[in-house]
């Protein structure tokens, strides 16, 4: 899926106006580049946003519980935090969820709640699973964390009150990448049958050298100078080699049949767009299910950090319509 | 996620959040954004809902703070406060003849300040910059597009400010006494005669505007003494065109016109339909004459003129005649 960088690359697609805009406030909190020096930094300053109880719980309309589950073989327990929606009286689906943070930072409550927006329209268990972290925890560490805390989900799904046939994984950046990568571990090893994967803006491709990645170096969120010192923290000196597992990086699966459905997105200014492209694409030539939405002018999460600007709005809206229909709700 | 507003808040007021807010609008002026996404913009970093009315061109937009238009979700006290009349209290800023508001009482702090004066303002340039659809476009503006002798920047520039893109499709039209009008689109009403110049993108606007006083000049009043069309397109006078680049005294033919006029009211009237129409039968329509009565009048316009009409050399004879009648008056 490598795009020779040896093809002329283009200027950057432009930003969409109103992301540029926003770009101006978020700038100079966030650098584009991010190097192995900034992480304990970013881990801390990730820590100030993070959600509380108590905002989880949004008014009662969640109950918040964590439970402590067995890792993989030899490693310690995992833990998963549990969002019910309150009354709810029949088994519902559930939202497998991989937090994102460069593989490098970030808890099981990074980016809850947009979850917890979809689970408001189409009623939904959380489970978020607190994986260890890159560089002090390299592959496969996490994604064998995430795998570990989804077979004991689905093995306790009448507990929990989730319909085990109906599990959908989902993440975003770092965390798109361990849901695509644990979904093929679950394909692989015959676990969980997942209902469906949502990789959002999803960072699955540790050669980082595709076609956006060149385009978008020095520019917009987690550049490619980030991608890289993201990469290297899961894989150390492997990292671009010829040794890379796919469930590390799940770009280099060259078998895409047996997957779930993909819900897949990504915005045309970000260094992931000609991989996440290209993970679709092999998707359906494998024969399988997926939608892809390339967001014009989008960088990297663009829609977490404008939610309120016009594509931001339509991206929120196309996951929710995908879980609808996915769903049946 | 963190809104901007909360981004914002959390920088020094007087001088990070207000050179954020600056950039904020800078970048929507730059590119072009409508007026849509400023007043989104005014309500995404103040926090609260933000609305723009201008009661002339029946303008009414209201964003709210998560960026959506329309009521929300709070119900109808929301909508009643959506749609109704803006609260004297509120903060607000003039934005050329429409008035900008944020839904929130004043005294504004240094953040709400600065967003009312950078969305304001740029709102008032959209609203200048799309005047040239309006009523009343700035007539130093028009005449200074169709310019010759101005420099091609200047003319651009100008089109901007009238609100022309440099790939829409322009004409120039010639009024009687000199007067310029442009047409983007639509027709406007028109009430005398017009020349109508080629359409073509803004720059060429002085060639369109030569060709609409060329067209101007081969128009009639479309009355008896005076038959012809009101309004003459450029693009359809092919060769008679070169006519109006001569400068020669009237031809024979032209008094031989004048004379046939003299004797008879309906002569002209009579003559231009000949001319104008595909068969004499096509012309007694239009003149509401029966056939013979049309053969009666053409016999007698023939010594007079000394040629026939009727044949085709002589009704081209006798158009080129009306044209230069035209032409000299």
């Amino acid at each position: 899926m490598t795009i020779e960088t040896t093809q002329p690359v283009g200027p950057p697609p432009p930003f969409d106006p109103e992301l540029a805009a926003a770009l101006e406030v978020i700038g100079e909190q966030l650098p584009s580049a991010l190097t192995a020096e900034m992480i304990p930094a970013m881990r801390e300053g990730n820590a100030i946003a993070d959600l509380s109880d108590e905002d989880l719980a949004r008014d009662g309309a969640f109950t918040v519980t964590r439970r402590n589950v067995p890792g993989p073989a030899g490693d310690p327990d995992v833990e998963l935090l549990i969002l019910t929606p309150a009354g709810a009286s029949t088994p519902l689906p559930a939202i497998y969820h991989t937090h994102g943070g460069g593989m490098i930072i970030g808890n099981n409550r990074t980016g809850l709640g947009v979850l917890q927006d979809w689970a408001v329209e189409v009623p939904s268990v959380i489970v978020s699973v607190e994986y260890r972290l890159a560089p002090e925890h390299p592959h496969p560490a996490p994604v064998e964390d995430c795998y570990a805390g989804l077979v004991w989900t689905a093995a306790n799904a009448a507990e929990l009150g989730i319909d085990p046939e109906r599990i959908v994984i989902a993440g975003a950046s770092a965390g798109g990448g361990l849901a695509a990568g644990t979904a093929l571990i679950a394909r692989d090893r015959g676990g969980p049958a997942l209902f469906g994967q949502m990789l959002l803006c999803p960072m699955i491709d540790d050669r980082n050298d595709t076609a956006s990645a060149v385009q978008m170096a020095g520019r917009g969120v987690w550049d490619r100078t980030a991608n890289y010192t993201g990469w290297t923290a899961l894989l150390g000196d492997a990292r671009g080699g010829p040794d890379v597992s796919p469930y590390a990086a799940p770009a280099r699966e060259t078998n895409l049949a047996g997957l779930p459905p993909a819900f897949i997105d990504v915005g045309s200014a970000e260094t992931f767009r000609d991989e996440d492209v290209a993970y679709a694409s092999a998707i359906w030539r494998a024969g399988g299910r997926a939608e892809l939405h390339v967001w014009p002018g989008g960088f990297h999460g663009f829609d977490l950090m404008a939610p309120q600007a016009a594509v931001s709005q339509d991206a929120s809206a196309a996951r929710v319509h995908w879980l609808k229909r996915l769903l049946g709700a | 996620m963190k809104d901007l507003a909360v981004r914002l808040a959390a920088l020094d007021p007087d001088a990070g959040a207000a050179l954020r807010v600056i950039a904020y609008f800078d970048r929507l002026a730059e590119s072009r954004a409508g007026l849509q996404t400023i007043v989104r913009g005014a309500a995404i970093l103040s926090g609260c809902a933000a609305r723009l009315a201008d009661r002339d061109r029946r303008i009414q937009i209201r964003v709210q703070p998560d960026g959506t238009s329309g009521p929300g979700a709070a119900g109808r006290a929301e909508l009643e406060a959506a749609t109704g009349e803006p609260d004297p209290l509120w903060m607000s800023a003039p934005a050329g003849d429409a008035t900008l508001w944020l839904e929130r009482p004043g005294p504004p702090g240094p953040v709400d300040a600065m967003v009312l004066e950078r969305a304001g303002a740029a709102a008032r340039s959209v609203l200048d910059r799309t005047r040239g659809h309006a009523a009343h476009p700035d007539p130093a503006l028009v005449e200074l597009v169709v310019d010759a002798a101005a420099p091609e920047p200047v003319r651009l520039q100008a089109a901007a400010r009238l609100g022309f893109n440099p790939s829409d499709s322009v004409r120039a039209i010639a009024l009687e006494g000199g007067a310029v009008r442009l047409l983007h689109g639509a027709g406007p009403d028109i009430t005398g005669r017009a020349g109508v110049g080629p359409a073509g993108p803004p720059a060429d606007l002085p060639d369109s505007w030569a060709a609409a006083r060329i067209a101007l000049r081969f128009t009639a009043e479309s009355t008896d003494q005076d038959p012809g069309p009101r309004i003459v397109h450029a693009d359809e006078l092919g060769g008679l065109a070169l006519l109006a680049t001569t400068h020669t005294e009237p031809i024979p033919d032209e008094r031989a016109l004048d004379r046939a006029a003299a004797t008879a009211p309906w002569m002209l009237t009579t003559l231009d339909a000949v001319a104008e129409t595909a068969s004499l039968r096509a012309a007694a329509t239009v003149l509401r004459l029966h056939h013979s009565t049309l053969q009666d009048r053409l016999a007698h316009t023939l010594p007079v003129l000394g040629w026939d009409v009727r044949e085709p050399r002589g009704r081209l004879r006798l158009q080129l005649a009306l044209a230069l009648r035209r032409l000299h008056r």
